[in-house]
C-alpha cells in the first residue's frame, strides 16, 4: 500500500509542477507579445507619418524622386513586415529613407521653418525614442522567454505545450553578447 | 528576488498595512472602551474601517491634494509627457500612467496610486527646470520602475494610514503640551501612557515607511536603468539632488518616503539630530555609487562629471 501513496504523491507533484511551469511561460509569452505589440504600435505610428513627411519637403523639392520613392517603398516594406526579423530590416530602412529625406530638407531653410515641418521632425524623434524603448523591453523579455524554453525540464512543457521560440527585434552586437542586465538583488 | 516575487511581496504587505492600521485603532478602541466606558469601541472601529476602506482606492488623489499634485494642463510640457510615455513604454506597462505637476522650486519627484493603471508620476518644476533631458528620463524612469514593481500602492498606504498617525500624534502631542493642561482630573496613568504612545506612535509609522521605502529606492534605481539603459543618466540627477540644498513647500512627513530624494532637508532639533536614524531614504552618494557599479563609471564628487569609464 505505501508504493501506491508514493506513487500517487509523486504523480501529484510532478502534476503541480506542470501547471507551474506552463503558467510561469504562458506568463513570459504574454510579456514579450506585450513587448512586440508596444513596437508594433510605434512602427505604425512611423509608417503613417512619412505620407505627410513626403507631402511637406515635396513642396518644396519636388524634383528629389528617388529620394521619395525610396521612402516610399520603406514604408510599404515596414507595413508587410510579418515577423519581428522582417520589421527589424524594414526599420532599419524606413530610418535610413527618412534620414534622406531629411538630408535633403536641409537645403530648404524656408521648409524647415515652417511649424508643420518642426512638428512632423519632433514626432520622428519621439517615435525613434519609443522604438528605442520598447525594443529594449522586448528583447528583454524574449531574453527571458526563449532562455526559459531552452532550459531543461520546461523544454518538455515547452514542446507539449507548443510554445515557439520568439525573434529578437533589431538585436545589437552588444546586447547580443552581453544578455540585458535585470537583477533584483539586495543591494544593502 | 525577481520582479513576480517583489509584485507579491508588496501585494501581500500592502493586506498586511491595512490589517495592522485595523488592529491598532481596534486596541486604542478597546483601551478607551475600557477606561470611560460609552460606545467609544464601535465608533473608532467604523471610522477606522472607512477611513482605510477610502485610503484603499483613493490614495492616489488624497496625496495629490497633501503634496499639491495636479494634472498637467493640455499643452504644458510635451517633453516631460514623451518622456513618460517612453519610459512607460521600456518597462513594458500597458498604458502611460498620469503625469501630475507640483508648483515647487525644490527638485523632486515621486509616483503614487492604487496600482499600475491608477498610478501617476509628479515632478516639481523645479526639477524640470533643473534637469537636462537625459537626467529626466533618469528620474522619470525610476518613478515608473516603483509603478512597475507595484510599489505604489504599498507606499501610498503607507502615507495615507501610516504616515497620517505620525501626523495626528504631533498635532495630539503638541495640543496636549500646549492646549489641554487646564482640564481638572483625569486618570495619571491614562494622562502618562497616552504622551507615551503619542511619543512611540510617530517613530513607528517613520519606521515603518522607512523600512518600506529604503530598499526599493535601490530597487527602482535598478529599475530606471534597465529602463532607459542608461544609468549614468540618473547618478548624474541623483547628484544634482544631493547638491541641492532647496526643501520642498509642501511636503510633510507622511508623504516623505514617496519622493525620489528626501524632501525634508533642514530637520531641526532632536528629528535634526535623529534623521539618520529615521531617514526614510538611503544616502544619496550610496546610491550613486551602486549606479556606478551598475554602469561601470564613476562621478566626479565636486563636479558630478563622468570621469572614468572601466
Amino acid at each position: 500500500m505505501v508504493w501506491l501513496y508514493v506513487v500517487i504523491g509523486v504523480a501529484a507533484v510532478l502534476l503541480l509542477w506542470i501547471v507551474y511551469a506552463f503558467n510561469r511561460l504562458v506568463r513570459l509569452r504574454n510579456e514579450a507579445q506585450q513587448g512586440w505589440a508596444n513596437i508594433d504600435v510605434q512602427l505604425r505610428r512611423r509608417a503613417d507619418l512619412i505620407p505627410n513627411l513626403v507631402e511637406v519637403v515635396k513642396g518644396y523639392a519636388a524634383h528629389e524622386r528617388t529620394v521619395f520613392e525610396e521612402v516610399t517603398e520603406a514604408r510599404a516594406a515596414l507595413q508587410q513586415a510579418a515577423s519581428p526579423g522582417q520589421a527589424g530590416e524594414a526599420n532599419k530602412r524606413a530610418r535610413e529613407a527618412i534620414g534622406r529625406l531629411l538630408a535633403v530638407a536641409e537645403a530648404y531653410p524656408q521648409l524647415r521653418a515652417t511649424e508643420n515641418f518642426q512638428r512632423l521632425q519632433e514626432e520622428l524623434t519621439d517615435t525613434e525614442d519609443k522604438v528605442a524603448a520598447a525594443r529594449r523591453y522586448y528583447n528583454t523579455t524574449v531574453y527571458f522567454y526563449n532562455s526559459r524554453l531552452q532550459s531543461f525540464p520546461d523544454l518538455i512543457v515547452a514542446r507539449l505545450g507548443g510554445f515557439r521560440e520568439r525573434e529578437f527585434f533589431e538585436l545589437e552586437e552588444a546586447q547580443a553578447a552581453e544578455p540585458p542586465q535585470v537583477q533584483f538583488s539586495a543591494t544593502p | 528576488m525577481t520582479l513576480q516575487q517583489q509584485i507579491r511581496a508588496n501585494r501581500r504587505r500592502s493586506a498586511l498595512l491595512v490589517l495592522s492600521f485595523g488592529l491598532v485603532f481596534v486596541l486604542i478602541g478597546l483601551v478607551v472602551q475600557a477606561l470611560y466606558g460609552g460606545v467609544f469601541l464601535p465608533v473608532i472601529a467604523i471610522v477606522a474601517f472607512v477611513y482605510a476602506a477610502i485610503a484603499w482606492f483613493a490614495n492616489g488623489s488624497m496625496i495629490a491634494s497633501w503634496s499639491g499634485a495636479r494634472p498637467l494642463e493640455p499643452g504644458e510640457y510635451p517633453e516631460l509627457r514623451h518622456v513618460v510615455e517612453t519610459a512607460a513604454i521600456g518597462a513594458g506597462l500597458t498604458e502611460p500612467p498620469e503625469v501630475r505637476i507640483v508648483d515647487d522650486p525644490a527638485p523632486n519627484a515621486f509616483a503614487a496610486g492604487r496600482d499600475s493603471k491608477h498610478a501617476y508620476v509628479a515632478v516639481t518644476t523645479g526639477l524640470l527646470q533643473m534637469m537636462d533631458r537625459r537626467e529626466l528620463e533618469g528620474v522619470v524612469a525610476h518613478e515608473i520602475g516603483h509603478i512597475r514593481n507595484r510599489d505604489v500602492r504599498l507606499m501610498s498606504l503607507a502615507a495615507v494610514l501610516v504616515g497620517v498617525v505620525a501626523l495626528l500624534a504631533d498635532i495630539l502631542l503638541r495640543v496636549a503640551f500646549y492646549g489641554g493642561g487646564r482640564r481638572k482630573g483625569g486618570n495619571p496613568i491614562v494622562i502618562v501612557l497616552g504622551i507615551a504612545g503619542l511619543i512611540v506612535a510617530p517613530i513607528a509609522a517613520t519606521g515603518i515607511q522607512m523600512a518600506l521605502s529604503r530598499r526599493r529606492e535601490y530597487l527602482a534605481d535598478e529599475a530606471s536603468a534597465t529602463i532607459t539603459g542608461d544609468p549614468e543618466g540618473l547618478a548624474h540627477a541623483l547628484w544634482k539632488l544631493k547638491v541641492d540644498p532647496q526643501e520642498m513647500r509642501h511636503a510633510n512627513r507622511a508623504t516623505a518616503h514617496l519622493y525620489i530624494e528626501t524632501p525634508l532637508n533642514n530637520l531641526s532639533g532632536l528629528r535634526g539630530a535623529l534623521s539618520g536614524l529615521f531617514a526614510t531614504h538611503p544616502e544619496l552618494d550610496d546610491r550613486i555609487h551602486s549606479l556606478e557599479r551598475l554602469g561601470g563609471f564613476r562621478l566626479a564628487e565636486d563636479t558630478g562629471a563622468v570621469t572614468a569609464t572601466v
